[in-house]
């Protein structure tokens, strides 16, 4: 085994088009990580600055009426995941700021940016491009004659009448493309690790996981080169079939599985969107119309239960009281509408899961930006947090306004201290086990793609 | 050491092998004769286990060929009929490659002196091999042969390409091996080197073993005399 690997590894370091190809991945491989790198280090500068910025403004309100403050609003960043920069995922379509305001739940991107997986990702020189895309066409260049050119040199007789096992020599020419992939993605992961290890946020057993991922999906496809220069009558026919598999399974399956995700369930345009949002939200109380049924009914419940004749003679400032109450209910109703967002994402994710069995790049490039934490469960994460935040900010406000003010005095103002009191938004992202739980498929579907393709490689003859 | 015991090949309704048996023991040369295509070189090709014979079967010490693959080619050592090589790789790259894979863990200088006992010019050895003319590729197959320290040598056609001096010294090589008590089966069209090296020849034609003889009971001129028989007998035929 040692010996077929050292010799292949010599025959492939000695072959010009390998020697090209694998420093052309290098270079692509190095310059995407600088980019990359350069980029995250500009939107992490940026974020950092807006964010000190906006909280500056925020403290600085001065002396204010809290709903206007309310209505004046706030952005929450969402603070970059350091493997973002090896895999942006989603980022690249989706906001990473999000403006709250009072009454208000900002849309997130929910446009269909969902087909992250076909050629719209083409032109972009990122790690993960070349992670997913261009190290597997290595592989391929670099195995598809793994086995042929034994027959093509002539060398295969005297190959067999050594005695050797032929998984021995399999096994050599398993690890001849296995090792320098390995060599070129270790180096890029530790460079990775050891320019991100001072970052918020960093772990290492995330990065390693994502390269392990990688080196997994790697394997499927050495163990699928493999197989078919092992079956191939020669080497052209095993280079055609092997280009056919990657253009299968890193192209059309990706974009025909988002095609077929998306019309099975569809997520509704930004009109229709807000249009059924405003639907609802007629249906209930608005915290500024205090003539409506919905606002004459909180009304009649609150003398009552307060057992007061005039809204005056409550112990707290009524508008702000009813303001809150209408929050709540616009709240809820777009909790019920992001909820059928997340169901029609629900319904895409399986579909993806499902059609996963169709090609290893799938389970691999979810992985991935699930554990880069840019995948859509992390985007909504941070969604979810920002509504949260928005609540409570809401309430912090209208509370202050209920309680320390009388009903009709809209003249009322806090005093500039107050707005330091509203804790920060603190964003964390979804940690790795919770990552992994959503992944789990994912995972199990790549592992089964390493476990087939190795005893089909195993189990197929040839003759050496 | 090699045994065939009535072996038949058959490639569709072509026989290309009919019930061909016979016995090299240990210390003794067997040279096949024959015209081409007589099927010299499916004798070899079955007693390798490359291919598997129609019916009969082919022994190595007495194992047979076919149900210990491996096992029996611990015993064998090869040189094909047209030996090739990785060319990317140097003579003693390719030598260290496949004696490797063989058992053997050589040093340099053990290297070295294979090759130099194959009589490949020095300066080759750490030349890649793409430019190897026939007979210098024949040579380094002929060091991977030595390398092995087989007990059966099988050769087909191992001095064609190589130059008379290269061919006399092979002839020379392989009289030593078989002082060591290496069976050797050789196919060859050189009736004189055969003549000259073998103890035991056989006569090929059609797949069939024509003629027996041990080397030392005929002369070169009877032994010519003898082929050309076997050969015209089936132009007489057609
Ligand atoms: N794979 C095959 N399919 C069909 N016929 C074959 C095959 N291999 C060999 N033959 C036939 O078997 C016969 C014997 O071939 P073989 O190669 O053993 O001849 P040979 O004695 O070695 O000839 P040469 O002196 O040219 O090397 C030939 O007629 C050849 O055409
Ligand atoms: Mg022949």
């Amino acid at each position: 085994m040692k010996n077929t690997l050292i010799k292949e590894l010599k025959e492939l370091f000695r072959d010009g088009r390998i020697r090209l190809a694998g420093g052309i991945v290098i270079l692509l491989l190095g310059m995407a990580v600088w980019i990359s790198s350069s980029q995250y280090h500009k939107i992490k500068q940026q974020n950092k600055i807006s964010e000190a910025h906006e909280r500056e403004n925020w403290e600085d309100q001065g002396e204010k009426n809290p709903h206007s403050a309310a209505h004046y609003g706030t952005y929450a960043f969402k603070p970059q995941y350091p493997l973002g920069f090896l895999d942006k995922g989603i980022e690249k379509y989706a906001g990473t700021s999000v403006f709250m305001e009072a009454h208000k739940r900002n849309e997130a991107q929910f446009s269909p940016v969902i087909d992250q997986t076909g050629l719209a990702r083409f032109g972009e020189l990122s790690p993960d491009f070349i992670l997913l895309f261009i190290i597997p066409l290595l592989i391929i260049l670099m195995g598809y004659n793994s086995f042929t050119k034994e027959r093509e040199l002539g060398t295969v007789s005297l190959l067999k009448s050594q005695g050797v096992k032929s998984n021995n020599i399999l096994f050599g020419k398993w690890l001849s493309l296995f090792l320098p992939i390995i060599a070129i993605t270790l180096l890029l992961f530790l460079i990775a690790g050891i320019l991100l290890s001072g970052l918020e946020g960093f772990g290492w057993g995330s990065l390693f996981l994502l390269l392990l991922v990688y080196w997994i999906y790697y394997a499927v496809f050495i163990n699928i080169t493999l197989l078919t220069s092992r079956l191939s009558k020669s080497s052209s026919i095993a280079l055609v079939v092997m280009l056919s598999v990657w253009i299968v399974s890193c192209l059309v399956v990706p974009k025909a599985t988002g095609n077929i995700a998306d019309s099975k369930y569809p997520y509704p345009t930004r009109q229709q969107f807000t249009t059924s949002v405003l639907v609802d939200k007629e249906k209930g109380l608005d915290g500024h119309n205090p003539w409506s049924k919905e606002a004459k009914k909180l009304e009649q419940q609150t003398l009552a239960k307060y057992k007061v004749d005039s809204l005056a003679q409550l112990p707290f400032n009524y508008d702000a009281f009813r303001m809150q109450k209408g929050e709540e209910h616009e709240a809820k109703v777009y909790q019920k509408h992001y909820q059928k967002l997340r169901d029609q994402f629900a319904g895409q994710a399986s579909t993806y899961r499902s059609l996963s069995i169709l090609s290893p790049f799938l389970p691999a490039r979810f992985l991935s930006m699930g554990i880069s934490r840019t995948d859509y469960h992390s985007h909504w994460d941070f969604e979810d947090a920002t509504e949260n935040y928005r609540i409570i900010t809401q309430k912090f406000l209208n509370d202050n306004f209920a309680k320390n003010s009388s009903y009709g005095d809209w003249g009322y103002k806090v005093d500039s201290s107050f707005w330091k009191d509203l804790p920060k938004f603190n964003y964390e992202h979804p940690s790795l086990n919770k990552v992994l739980e959503q992944q789990l498929f994912s995972l199990v579907i790549l592992m089964g793609w390493l476990l087939i393709s190795f005893l089909l490689l195993l189990t197929v003859k040839n003759k050496i | 050491m090699i045994t065939t015991k009535k072996i038949t090949k058959k490639y569709g309704d072509f026989t290309a092998l009919d019930q061909l048996s016979l016995n090299v023991k240990p210390g003794e040369i067997y040279c096949l004769l024959g015209a081409n295509g007589a099927g010299k070189s499916t004798t070899i090709n079955l007693v390798l286990g490359f291919i598997n014979p129609t019916s009969g079967e082919a022994l190595i010490n007495g194992k047979s060929v076919f149900k210990n693959n491996i096992e029996t080619k611990k015993d064998i050592a090869y040189i094909p009929e047209n030996l090739m090589l990785y060319p990317t790789l140097t003579a003693m790259e390719n030598l260290d490659y496949f004696s490797g894979i063989g058992g053997q863990k050589l040093k340099k200088d053990q290297l070295e002196s294979l090759l130099i006992q194959s009589g490949l010019q020095p300066e080759a050895f750490y030349k890649r091999t793409n430019a190897f003319s026939k007979g210098m590729r024949q040579k380094v197959g002929i060091a991977i042969a030595i390398a092995k320290q087989a007990k059966a040598l099988l050769l087909d056609e191992p001095t064609s390409g190589l130059d008379p001096k290269a061919s006399n010294e092979f002839g020379e090589l392989l009289q030593e091996l078989k002082g060591n008590g290496v069976a050797t089966l050789m196919a060859t069209h050189d009736l004189f080197r055969a003549k000259e090296i073998a103890t035991h020849i056989g006569i090929m034609k059609s797949g069939k073993l024509k003629q027996q003889f041990t080397a030392s009971d005929i002369s070169l001129p009877q032994l010519e005399k003898a082929y050309l028989d076997t050969m015209n007998y089936k132009e007489l035929a057609k």
